[in-house]
């Protein structure tokens, strides 16, 4: 049983894609409150690890534990998991279907049996908190990019989560909407939620992180604290990673 | 010197159109002089040398014009087939509720998983306690008697109510995880998809009452409603299945990401989405079981088409037949086309909410 102030303890975790190895042996505690940021090459892992917090990719031997919970084959332990799990995602992912107001109120009424006021009341909360109440009732086809990813990450909140995932949240934006979804998330992580976020903006890590992981190749090479991390890398691996993502 | 844009006028567009060079004039001329011949000839035919009334039948055949004066005499023949003379306005009222039923299905306010199916389940009972009788005083009928285009809309609507729900279930368990259960519903589909409908309709009416216990066999138009529901819920659940599958992955992970239940997902993300995708072929599909009603006859009902057959089989009306098919014709074309503006429409509206 992990101490009460762990949020996520995962414990000689390995993934594999048929017989590729994708993580390997993968041993990680996070604080609740921490925030942690996980750099990489492409295909190192990292987007797998995350995904694998909230079981949207299953792993095949370790353990890994979400705020006390053993995420195991129990469906009432992912979905208990889930629900205190707030994830965002490379391509929003936002129902297009749905207004944005319902887009966020939709999971509330729905898993936390919320009252549809209630929720409208919150999701308007937290619509103002992105900076975009006055989009509530459009559709998110007739928003930017970078608004609907912070709608995304309104949604995500909604739910009231004790952590959030961010699955590089900013890599599918234009240049001009990156600083909007990063202020988000810089003002999320002063209220200090619980965050572990895939990302490749450096400034952020240095700015916001407790710790930073570089992962290569599926395994966790190198983590520390920013300034450890960027002012004095010790792997080889992260100093050709480090000088390949801030050498322009 | 500015050059100064005009706007093109509706002559300026006729003559680029079609009198831009010496070929394209001689073939607007052509064939234009064609067009409104043949229309001149329908109108003609259709109206102005035609004979309306049934008391005027002697009058048929003198201006080589229609004779309607066929569907004045026999058209409740057409529409109620044999059912008995004196009950026919309740074959009229089951239709026009199953129009009407039809017609708010498509007012916005009933699509939802919970009014859609109350409204046409109601609809539907409207129609069954009408048509059949036994009920309130009204005089029992038995299907035998059913005809016309009452059977004809009473076998679409019952095979919509009954194919649509195990469309749906049929889609969902062809994408199970479990692959034994999705290799058997794809060997189910893949099967009943290569039988015509022809010898479904037949096993079910004069086969099956061999094979089922006596309790089970009901009436044998019944049995002929279920095989079809069955053929179309096995095409139908194809045309989900592909509305399904062109949904982004990343919509069913975000539902999970937000602790939402597979049935949630399905019904508030996955399906609204799918008959989203999935909308003109679905449209396609109701035209074309619609149309193949008439396939009933074979098993000895009369729909509409046949009993417009009957209309003109006495010696009386033998010669009309082309006008009694003109008639029946219109009615497929009615139906027909306002379910293809409908689809229309839809496709305007969704497109608005998904871009």
């Amino acid at each position: 049983m992990p101490a009460t102030d762990t949020a996520v303890r995962i414990a000689d975790m390995d993934k594999y894609y048929g017989s590729f190895h994708a993580l390997k042996n993968i041993n990680l505690d996070i604080r609740k409150g921490e925030k942690i940021v996980v750099c990489g090459p492409s295909g190192s892992g990292k987007s797998t690890l995350i995904r694998c917090i909230n079981k949207l990719e299953d792993y095949h031997a370790g353990s890994i534990n979400v705020l006390g919970t053993e995420l195991d084959d129990n469906l009432d332990h992912i979905d208990e998991i889930r629900r205190e799990t707030g994830m965002v995602f490379q391509h929003f992912n936002l129902f297009p279907h749905m207004t944005i107001l319902e887009n966020c109120t939709l999971a509330p009424i729905l898993v936390r049996k919320q009252k549809r006021e209630e929720a409208e009341a919150v999701a308007m909360e937290y619509l103002h908190k992105v900076k975009i109440p006055e989009q509530a009732d459009k559709f998110p086809g007739q928003l930017s990019g970078g608004q609907q990813q912070r709608v995304a990450i309104a949604r995500a909140l909604c739910m009231k989560p004790e952590i959030m995932l961010f699955d590089e949240p900013t890599s599918a934006l234009d240049p001009e909407m990156i600083s909007e979804v990063l202020d988000v998330m810089v003002s999320l992580a002063e209220d200090g939620m619980t965050m572990v976020c895939v990302t490749h903006e450096m400034g952020f890590a240095r700015q916001v992180a407790d710790r930073v992981i570089f992962m290569a190749d599926g395994e966790i090479v190198e983590q520390g604290t920013p300034e450890q991390f960027f002012d004095n890398p010790q792997n080889e691996r992260t100093r050709t990673f480090l000088s390949q993502v801030l050498g322009h | 010197m500015a050059k100064t844009y005009h706007r093109p006028t509706l002559l300026d567009h006729v003559r680029t159109r079609y009198f831009a060079t010496r070929l394209d004039t001689a073939m607007s001329v052509l064939f234009g002089a064609i067009t409104l011949w043949i229309l001149w000839s329908l109108l003609n035919w259709a109206v102005l040398d035609a004979v309306f009334s049934a008391a005027d039948k002697e009058l048929c055949g003198h201006d080589a014009g229609a004779c309607w004066s066929v569907i004045d005499a026999r058209w409740r023949l057409i529409l109620f087939g044999l059912y008995p003379f004196e009950e026919q306005w309740r074959s009229a009222i089951a239709c026009a509720a199953i129009v009407l039923v039809t017609a708010l299905s498509c007012v916005p306010w009933f699509w939802n998983a919970r009014r859609l199916p109350v409204l046409w389940l109601t609809g539907f009972a409207v129609f069954y306690v009408l048509m059949a009788g036994g009920y309130f005083g009204l005089k029992e009928i038995p299907p035998q008697s059913w005809g016309g285009l009452s059977l004809t809309i009473f076998v679409f609507a019952a095979v919509a109510i009954i194919g649509m729900p195990l469309s749906i279930v049929f889609a969902l368990l062809r994408r199970s995880e479990l692959p034994w259960i999705a290799r058997t519903m794809g060997l189910v589909i893949d099967t009943i998809r290569s039988l015509p409908l022809l010898s479904i309709m037949f096993t079910f009416a004069i086969v099956l009452p061999f094979v089922l216990p006596g309790w089970l066999i009901g009436d044998k138009l019944y049995r002929v409603i279920v095989g079809y529901a069955l053929f179309f819920a096995c095409y139908q659940a194809e045309i989900i299945r592909g509305g399904i599958q062109a949904l982004p992955a990343g919509q069913e992970e975000a539902a999970k990401a937000l602790g939402m239940s597979y049935w949630h997902r399905i019904s508030y993300i996955v399906l609204p989405q799918a008959f989203r995708n999935a909308l003109p072929p679905t449209i396609n599909q109701f035209v074309i079981t619609f149309k193949e009603t008439s396939l009933v006859v074979i098993i000895g009902f009369f729909d509409v088409m046949a009993s417009g057959n009957a209309a003109f089989g006495t010696a009386e009306w033998s010669f009309a037949h082309i006008e009694v098919y003109s008639f029946v014709a219109l009615i497929f074309f009615v139906f027909v086309f306002a379910l293809s503006r409908y689809g229309a429409y839809l496709e305007r509206r969704l497109a608005v909410a998904s871009r």
